[in-house]
């Protein structure tokens, strides 16, 4: 038989552990990425030529390397130049690096496409550029930005599965482990995909709800009775 | 006569190879309508940014209670950033598009500066904010998002949030230009009722009635210069400059 249930049943622990250490990659450098990503988009901004050329540099090293050979030379190279991590730290350094680039330019291209009307605003009643920033611009921006956010989360819950590579005990190594183990590579490895499914699709789902949701107004939040509409 | 409220001396600014404004001069006194009118593209909205600092000219300078702007061979403006940011508060400014923060409510937009910036306390400055709804007639939209609020809505609480910050002047530029003719009157009678209570206004508008109404003094640019300037009734019934004449007959012709 394809499918062997009795080395998928006696897998499924096994891989749930490695899901949850999936999930907790996603978790820990999405979390990470979803903040440092807003600061290395003002940097990008910033007045200072020094700051722009260090986080220009990153981000557009970042973007030109895959993932995986990043992941292998934080892990594999480092240590000959005497930085030696552990694999986890390897890996959420190396996750979160690689999606705060990403992020970053995420976030700068919502933060210019506030109107300039915006910033005029706000510069008017006497804003200074900090305060209009966090005030006026970033809110707007992050609202739009929504939906782009989590697709590029749900894009990380699935590269988690390269930081096998650095010995990082999640799905796909486990899946590999046990596949190496009884040799039943349908079964395990149909077993990884299911998994990876199961949390990825409601994911995408959510993240469709997401951009629905965005395009309707702000007034959207707002409970039913305050939805009077433009009476004039 | 008193002292001016803001001096603007010789201000030059152009964009590329377009000059909007040159050596541009005037004075405007505490408590004076001022009405500026002209042809697109003659520099007046320009004019109203750089007293707000919103562009910087290219020479010349504005003093603003005593304290002069100008600009520096760096192409930035000679006092810090922080003197600008400060000055600004003292300058409210009405612009075309309103400009209202879409994500905050009616209130909150009036609110934002003496929040963030005057740092008010919350008590005084949400009466505040719910008076100045109540003085554009507004006070039932205080919680509705500016896209529930009709143009003339929107900018009505755009003027209360530029009132929010107590300016010792008002800059609108052209402030009625993207509404409907049908309600173009429910922001001019606001407008109105500031200049009446002795707000110090520059308006850059093509409402000649409204100008002719309410201001003390009007001004007639074109190309980034003052043509002719002179009480309402001096400018409207008897133009002197040959380019005000042409001016005023074409834009009466379609509006009376």
């Amino acid at each position: 038989m394809l499918f062997n249930i009795h080395n998928a049943t006696s897998a499924l622990g096994v891989l749930s552990l490695g899901l949850l250490m999936t999930v907790f990659l996603t978790v820990i450098c999405g979390a990470t990425s979803l903040v440092a990503g807003v600061f290395v988009a003002l940097a990008k901004m910033s007045k200072r030529r020094w700051l722009r050329i260090i986080t220009g540099s990153y981000v557009t090293v970042v973007r030109s390397t895959p993932l995986l050979v990043q992941l292998i030379f934080i892990y594999y190279a480092l240590p000959f130049a005497g930085i030696r991590l552990n694999p986890l730290s390897a890996a959420y350094i190396g996750l979160s690096l690689n999606v705060t680039a990403y992020l970053s330019e995420v976030y700068r291209g919502g933060i210019e496409a506030v109107s300039k009307g915006q910033r005029d605003a706000a510069a008017a009643l006497g804003m200074k550029s900090s305060v209009a920033m966090r005030r006026v611009i970033f809110p707007q921006a992050l609202r739009t930005l929504i939906p782009t956010l989590g697709n590029y989360i749900v894009s990380l819950f699935k590269d988690t599965s390269l930081a096998s590579v650095v010995t990082i005990q999640e799905l796909m190594f486990k899946g590999q482990i046990i596949a190496a183990g009884n040799y039943d590579y349908m079964t395990i490895y149909t077993m990884v995909f299911i998994l990876y499914f199961v949390v990825g699709y409601p994911a995408i789902r959510f993240v469709t709800y997401l951009e629905k949701r965005m395009k309707t107004g702000y007034a959207a939040k707002k409970s039913s009775k305050n939805k009077v509409g433009i009476s004039q | 006569m008193s002292n001016p409220i803001i001096e603007i001396r010789n201000l030059t600014k152009s964009f590329g190879s377009n000059t909007v404004l040159v050596d541009f001069s005037t004075n405007i006194k505490k408590g004076e309508v001022v009405g500026i009118i002209g042809p697109s593209g003659s520099g007046k909205s320009t004019l109203l940014r750089c007293i707000n600092f919103l562009e910087i000219a290219d020479s010349g300078s504005i003093v603003i209670e005593g304290e002069e702007v100008g600009v520096g061979k760096d192409g930035e403006h000679t006092v810090p950033i922080g003197k600008i940011t400060q000055l600004r508060t003292r300058v409210g400014m009405v612009f075309q598009q309103f400009n209202l923060f879409p994500h905050l409510t009616a209130i909150e937009n009036i609110l934002a500066g003496p929040k963030y910036v005057l740092k008010e306390g919350q008590a005084d400055r949400e009466k505040k904010a719910q008076k100045l709804l109540e003085m554009v007639g507004l006070a039932e939209k205080a919680g509705h998002f500016p896209e529930e609020l009709s143009g003339g809505q929107q900018q009505r609480v755009a003027i209360a949030r530029a009132l929010a910050m107590n300016p010792e002047v008002m800059l609108f530029d052209e402030a009625t230009s993207a509404l409907d003719p049908e309600i173009v009157g429910e922001v001019l009678s606001v407008m109105r009722k500031l200049a009446d209570d002795g707000m110090t206004m520059l308006v850059v508008t093509h409402e000649m009635g409204f100008v002719r109404q309410v201001a003390d003094r009007v001004i007639f640019m074109d190309e980034g210069k003052v043509v002719e300037e002179g009480t309402p009734s001096e400018l409207f019934d008897s133009p002197k400059h040959p380019r005000t004449k042409e001016f005023l007959s074409a834009i009466l012709s379609h509006t009376e």
